[in-house]
């Protein structure tokens, strides 16, 4: 047993450590203006390690009492060390959080692991002038009068449901890039042409752990939403017939031999793609860089919307108020130097933004992406994100419900089993059966934690409800009016 | 021999006659010794197996995130909540499977080498053995890279090799289907652990002393009598240990499944650990309580499911003595 114990030894001197790093501490104000500061900042974006190393010379370099240490590591890693960081008083000043959405901020600050960017009122209120009106929004961004948090990717172009070609096994079957397949059945011929006159295979499909959402979001995208849960009527639905359309027609594909074979990640999957192994990898515009790494460029692909289902219903992608990244942290003891180089970093004609565009790291919600962004790939997702109905605004439910800041419900829901709707899709699809049991089984999980806790806060004096999560008004190819918000 | 002249009166330094009571006291005493020799280890148990499992103990009473405070004290909710969790339960069964499977097949497989590479008229012992035994310096993630690659339907070697030789018309996906991902995956594990079992038999192998070897020589014994009548009844001891030692070490497989994997497809390969892991660390917020008690059930679960089978063999061999067979 001694092994065992050891098991269960990591996981509690992991816990230990935690436990015994005790509450945080109030941050103090700097010291003398103009004396030496080291501002660290940690995230896990590693591909862009060597670029921030140029930031944090030139920022060095335009103040020379300032020094940036940049640390990303691995997002597995991230997930561990940063709450172990912050229990032993060793947080960096400024940290990258997507975790909880556009709740975020309501979770850090019942952490107590972030504090405002500024105590000037009128700063913070110029340089929100760098996004788009509406972008800072209580209960989102601000809390009590204070600035946490800022948009920080742009959501209209950024996100999954792009569908990517290999230019040479497109032209081998004798397809044309420039009439990608619109349709379902499209897609079916394409895959059939690829499948006869090459030796590729048609779709590159990743299918371990989580990475089956690239191909599913574009295709479910289609059908119905990239999400599994329905704002009309406030259900986990991956039950949804939509849904079952699409899984139907993805177990259609497989079972052709239409999907390259293997239950893969999504690296080997684009390793495929790039090498003229298989004809179709369907992913997000983060792509274009991830292919300029593999050696494959904008000459040997094209890139085309999703396909949609022939003639019924069509949905849309989610665009969802969940673009806030970067987090000062409430142990930091340089909230105007950081908020100084947040200026710096968001300017939306500085190096910065100039250098991040450049390497096609992400599209930024205070910049022109365009101006900068000029790759012909790129060109592409502008112009099909721009397309009316390819994503739409998405209803947020915090935003109508200011007390869901408080509850635990959604959160409770969706991360018990947190990859199950990937497990049950994947374990059904390689297995060619039916999935429906085991998507009802799964939704009926999380819609029972949900409404059981909703009703244990409603009970405890919460202002939550249901109806907090339901909005019948909307449908999944509009975009939500935010005049429609009760007013605060 | 050299005289060895006047004796020389070699006074000791001067010490109060407490002090060096007490000293020649302790020196001389085992009482005061044994515990000071104890005390690096007591103090490194203590610190690394005792308080983490009490303090595992602790956190499994909570819903805890291992960030906000310790408070939400939870009583048994976590231990219900887990006894009825499927996915628990077909992670522990996974387990179970991987465990006596792996054991099954490694150890006589491992004994077999070793029988081989103790005998006298084999020739390149040290190479076969180097062969064996390399698997186990590699890292568990690069054999998982490895044959995540060689196992590949799209491109890997394996069907490659069979496809092109008409061997396959299909290629055949082993890590891809419920019915053959936990078996590939414990067929890999032996591969990598091969030689570590085929030194443990080694090392049993050479306590059996040669002359009965060679007084079953003279009695006319063939190498499979020899194996039965001999080597199998000196080293049952050992062996008893080996496999005990093989299936808690199977109870813990986690890297190979994380490499090979992750769980999947969907959750055919799910074992504890990696649930306990995918609990405590993968998703915000973080479960800490809810896989601290986890890790207390499969600890309780494993326990006994070991300890049985060391009570089960002590009783077979009672019996087999009892009845002199």
């Amino acid at each position: 047993m001694v092994g065992l114990k050891g098991l269960a030894a990591v996981l509690a001197v992991a816990l230990g450590v935690i436990a015994c790093g005790g509450g945080q501490t109030a941050a103090q104000p700097s010291k003398t203006p103009g004396a030496p500061v080291t501002l660290k900042l940690q995230d896990y974006s590693v591909e862009q390690t060597d670029f921030h190393k140029q930031v944090a010379a030139e920022y060095h370099r335009l103040n020379p009492n300032v020094t940036i240490e940049w640390t990303s590591i691995a997002q597995a890693q991230y997930n561990q060390t940063l709450p172990l960081a912050f229990s032993s008083k060793q947080a960096p000043d400024v940290f990258y959080w997507t975790t909880g959405g556009p709740n975020a901020m309501n979770q850090l600050l019942a952490s107590g692991w972030i504090q405002p960017w500024t105590t000037d009122a009128t700063a913070a209120a110029d340089w929100e002038k760098r996004w788009p009106s509406g972008s800072f929004l209580n209960g989102i961004t601000l809390k009590g009068g204070k600035l946490y948090g800022f948009p920080w990717q742009d959501t209209h172009y950024w996100g999954p449901g792009y569908m990517y070609m290999n230019k040479a096994v497109f032209q081998q079957a004798g397809l044309d890039v420039s009439k990608p397949p619109a349709t379902w059945s499209q897609l079916s011929d394409a895959c059939k042409a690829i499948r006869a006159r090459t030796r590729a295979y048609c779709i590159a499909a990743p299918m371990k752990d989580t990475d089956f959402q690239r191909l599913w979001y574009a295709l479910a995208a289609g059908r119905l939403s990239d999400t599994f849960f329905d704002y009309r009527n406030g259900r986990f639905d991956l039950d949804d017939p939509r849904f079952m359309d699409t899984f139907n027609y993805i177990v259609g594909l497989n079972k052709n031999g239409y999907l390259a074979p293997g239950v893969n990640d999504k690296d080997f999957s684009r390793q495929q793609f790039a090498a003229g192994q298989a004809g179709i990898y369907m992913d997000g515009p983060w792509m274009v860089s991830v292919w300029a790494q593999l050696g494959f460029h904008s000459d040997g692909y094209a890139v085309a919307a999703h396909p949609a289902p022939d003639d019924t219903p069509r949905g849309a992608l989610s665009q969802r108020y969940s673009q806030y990244a970067y987090w000062l942290s409430s142990q930091s003891t340089h909230q105007a130097e950081a908020f100084k180089f947040i200026q710096w970093v968001t300017n939306p004609t500085g190096f910065f933004v100039q250098n991040f565009l450049k390497n096609s790291f992400a599209t930024l919600a205070f910049a022109d992406n365009k101006k900068y962004l000029g790759d012909p790939a790129w060109k592409s997702v502008f112009k099909i994100a721009d397309t009316k109905g390819f994503r739409v605004v998405y209803p947020e439910p915090l935003l109508k419900c200011p007390a869901l800041a408080d509850s635990k419900a959604f959160t409770m829901a969706s991360t018990t089993r947190p990859n199950g709707e990937w497990e049950v899709m994947v374990q059904n699809l390689v297995n060619n059966r039916d999935m429906t049991a085991d998507a009802r089984a799964l939704v009926n999980m999380r819609q029972a934690i949900f409404d059981t806790q909703l009703q244990k806060e409603q009970a405890s004096g919460l202002k939550v409800s249901k109806d907090c999560y339901t909005f019948s008004g909307w449908n999944y190819d509009q975009d939500y009016n935010p005049a429609n918000y009760p007013k605060s | 021999m050299a005289d060895p002249g006047p004796a020389v009166a070699v006074s000791e330094p001067r010490a109060a006659p407490g002090h060096r009571h007490w000293f020649q006291a302790a020196r001389d005493d085992s009482r005061f010794w044994i515990p000071v020799f104890l005390l690096p280890f007591v103090l490194l148990y203590f610190g690394f197996t005792l308080w983490p499992l009490l303090a595992t103990i602790v956190y499994s009473f909570f819903d805890w995130d291992g960030v906000q405070p310790l408070n939400q004290f939870i009583g048994v909710d976590n231990y219900t909540r887990i006894l009825s969790d499927p996915l628990f339960w077909s992670a522990f069964r996974n387990t179970l499977l991987f465990a006596v499977l792996n054991t099954v097949i490694k150890l006589p497989l491992t004994l077999l080498a070793a029988v081989l590479l103790t005998r006298r008229w084999l020739l390149f012992k040290r190479f076969f053995r180097t062969v064996f035994f390399l698997p186990i310096i590699l890292p568990v993630a690069l054999s998982g890279l490895v044959f995540t690659y060689l196992l590949n339907p799209s491109n890997g070697a394996l069907n490659s090799f069979l496809l092109e030789r008409g061997l396959l018309k299909q290629p055949i996906d082993l890590l891809g289907h419920d019915n053959t991902a936990l078996l590939a995956v414990i067929l890999i594990s032996v591969w990598q652990i091969f030689g570590q079992y085929m030194l443990y038999w080694m090392a049993a192998l050479q306590q059996v002393p040669e002359e009965l070897y060679e007084a079953a020589d003279l009695d006319g014994a063939n190498e499979r009598q020899k194996m039965l009548h001999v080597t199998i009844p000196l080293i049952r001891p050992v062996a008893v240990i080996i496999t005990l030692l093989a299936l808690v070490n199977a109870l813990h497989v986690f890297g190979i499944i994380v490499t090979l994997t992750a769980g999947g497809p969907g959750r055919a390969t799910y074992v504890v650990s990696y649930f306990i892991y995918t609990e405590a660390f993968q998703n915000a917020p973080f479960k800490y309580g809810y896989a601290s008690a986890a890790a207390l059930i499969f600890a309780v679960l494993a326990f006994v499911f070991v300890t049985g089978q060391g009570v089960l063999a002590r009783r077979a061999e009672q019996l087999r003595r009892q009845y002199g067979v």
